[in-house]
């Protein structure tokens, strides 16, 4: 910054022929002719234009609004067919001292619940979540430095397979909890009648 | 000119009007640019953008549609508010009265209750969709960041709105999420007596989740909301394209 500043100024300033002035000599003024102080520095066009950039560029209104407008409408019909046509559940007066057969967190911590079944609860309730949200999250642009013009998913195909993994993970046992865990959290086979674990409903309130 | 003609140029040439609608319908470049930069909701967006990130399939809308459902849930939220109290006492009672006596209590619930669920659904698939265009790089680390706090907001809204309704789901479902809690090390005490308010689910748990749910996590979550919004334009607009 200030390199470019002394250099600037030490500059001498050739008249050029006023026919031959384009946009940039007219604002090629001497530092000691301005009215005003230099504050900042922004970087300049190059003298000589090769090929202005493409502009790619639409007008948010109507391109982009008309958009978001037609999403929002389309949600808003769905969410009053639901609403018409789909109850959200209610059962029976909380009551802390009947266990009901099925128990369950809200499907986002089913996973967790699923691990619970598995191993010892400081890690599934602790350490994985923790790790999610941590490593999972948190910081994975501050792990994930390899190359910031990589954005294709083929490109960087590591950090796409573990993310993908930790999905995948979850995902399963997620799945595990909603649809698979019956009365008193057993495995169960919904819908399924020639299993020997089948039940005839899912075992899931939303 | 007939009389339905000249009621419109009445209108349109009111003042009231005229204060409201500042410039007539945007047909040239000049006025679409004023549409948006004269309109403070329609100024979220810069007056132009680039291709690529108008494209339904690049970004889904999943984000735009989980504000969008954010602020029905908003909306849904408060009516709801009106004929709920939050006590063991009342809270059940106040849910059945609101669908069987509240002027369109049940559908206002319904929509509360699936809006609440698309919402998580879908601030987890916003996420997988930056994940999947490499859109945390630099310079956006800061908004992933911000955006993980949402996704967290997102589920504690969800998780403390479960409760009130106060049956067995929501009962049992909070009771499972406090035996976790409690299998936290060191911290596990703190957190049951400062969220849930005591080692089982009761009265005190109800209030602090109705406060939380209502007060505390939307204006959070507002916030950074409002700071997520920012930032997307600071980092030059959506990323891409791949
Ligand atoms: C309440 C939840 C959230 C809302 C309402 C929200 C909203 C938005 C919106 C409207 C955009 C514009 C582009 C688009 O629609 O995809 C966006 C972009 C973005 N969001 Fe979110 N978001 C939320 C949660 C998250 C989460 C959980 C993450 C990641 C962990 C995240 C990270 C980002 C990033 C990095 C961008 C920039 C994407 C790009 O430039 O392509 N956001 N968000």
């Amino acid at each position: 910054m200030t390199d470019q500043k002394t250099e600037k100024e030490s500059r001498v300033v050739l008249p050029v022929d006023p026919t031959r002035r384009t946009e940039i000599d007219k604002q090629r003024v001497p530092m000691s002719a301005r009215p005003y102080r230099l504050l900042a520095m922004v970087k300049q066009d190059a003298v000589v234009r090769v090929q202005k950039e493409p502009d790619d560029t639409v007008m948010t209104w109507p391109h982009l609004l008309s958009i978001e407008f037609l999403a929002a409408t389309v949600m808003s019909i769905f969410l009053l067919l639901m609403g018409l046509f789909i109850n959200a559940p209610l059962e029976e007066l909380a009551n802390g001292n009947l266990t009901p057969p099925v128990a369950k967190a809200p499907w986002y911590l089913l996973g967790l619940q699923e691990l619970l079944a598995y191993f010892h609860p400081v890690i599934s309730g602790v350490l994985v979540p923790f790790l999610y949200i941590l490593g999972g999250a948190f910081v994975l642009p501050f792990i994930d430095r390899a190359n910031p013009e990589a954005k294709k998913p083929s490109e960087r195909k590591t950090t796409v397979l573990l993310f993908s993994l930790f999905c995948i993970l979850g995902l399963m046992v997620t799945f595990v909890g909603v649809f698979f865990r019956g009365p008193g959290y057993s495995i169960v086979t919904p819908l399924l009648p020639f299993f020997d674990n089948f039940t005839s409903g899912l075992h899931f309130a939303l | 000119m007939s009389f339905l003609e000249r009621v419109d140029q009445a209108i349109r040439r009111s003042p009231a009007w005229r204060s409201l609608f500042r410039n007539p319908y945007p047909n040239d470049e000049r006025s679409r640019a004023y549409a948006v930069m004269n309109n403070v909701f329609l100024h979220l967006h810069p007056v132009r953008v680039r291709q690529h990130a108008v494209k339904f399939a690049y970004t889904f809308c999943l984000g735009g549609l989980s504000f969008f459902l954010f602020l029905v849930l908003t909306v849904t939220g408060v009516y709801l508010m009106f004929f709920y109290i939050p006590s063991t006492t009342s809270a059940y009672s106040d849910i059945l009265s609101i669908q069987a006596n509240v002027a369109f209590g049940l559908i206002t619930r319904n929509i509360h209750r699936w809006g609440a669920h698309l919402m998580v659904f879908f601030v987890f698939l916003h996420m997988m969709r930056v994940f999947y265009h490499g859109a945390y790089k630099p310079p956006r680390e800061f908004n992933w960041v911000v955006g993980v706090f949402l996704l967290l907001f997102t589920i504690a809204l969800s998780f403390t709105g479960y409760l009130l309704p106060w049956d067995q789901i929501s009962y049992w479902a909070i009771t499972i999420g406090l035996n976790m809690a409690s299998y936290t090390p060191v911290i596990n005490t703190p957190i049951q007596s400062l969220i849930f308010g005591g080692i089982e689910v009761g009265q005190n748990t109800l209030l602090r989740f109705y406060v939380l749910h209502i007060m505390v996590l939307p204006l959070i979550t507002a916030i950074f909301l409002a700071v997520h919004f920012w930032r997307i334009r600071k980092d030059g607009g959506i990323s891409g394209p791949l």
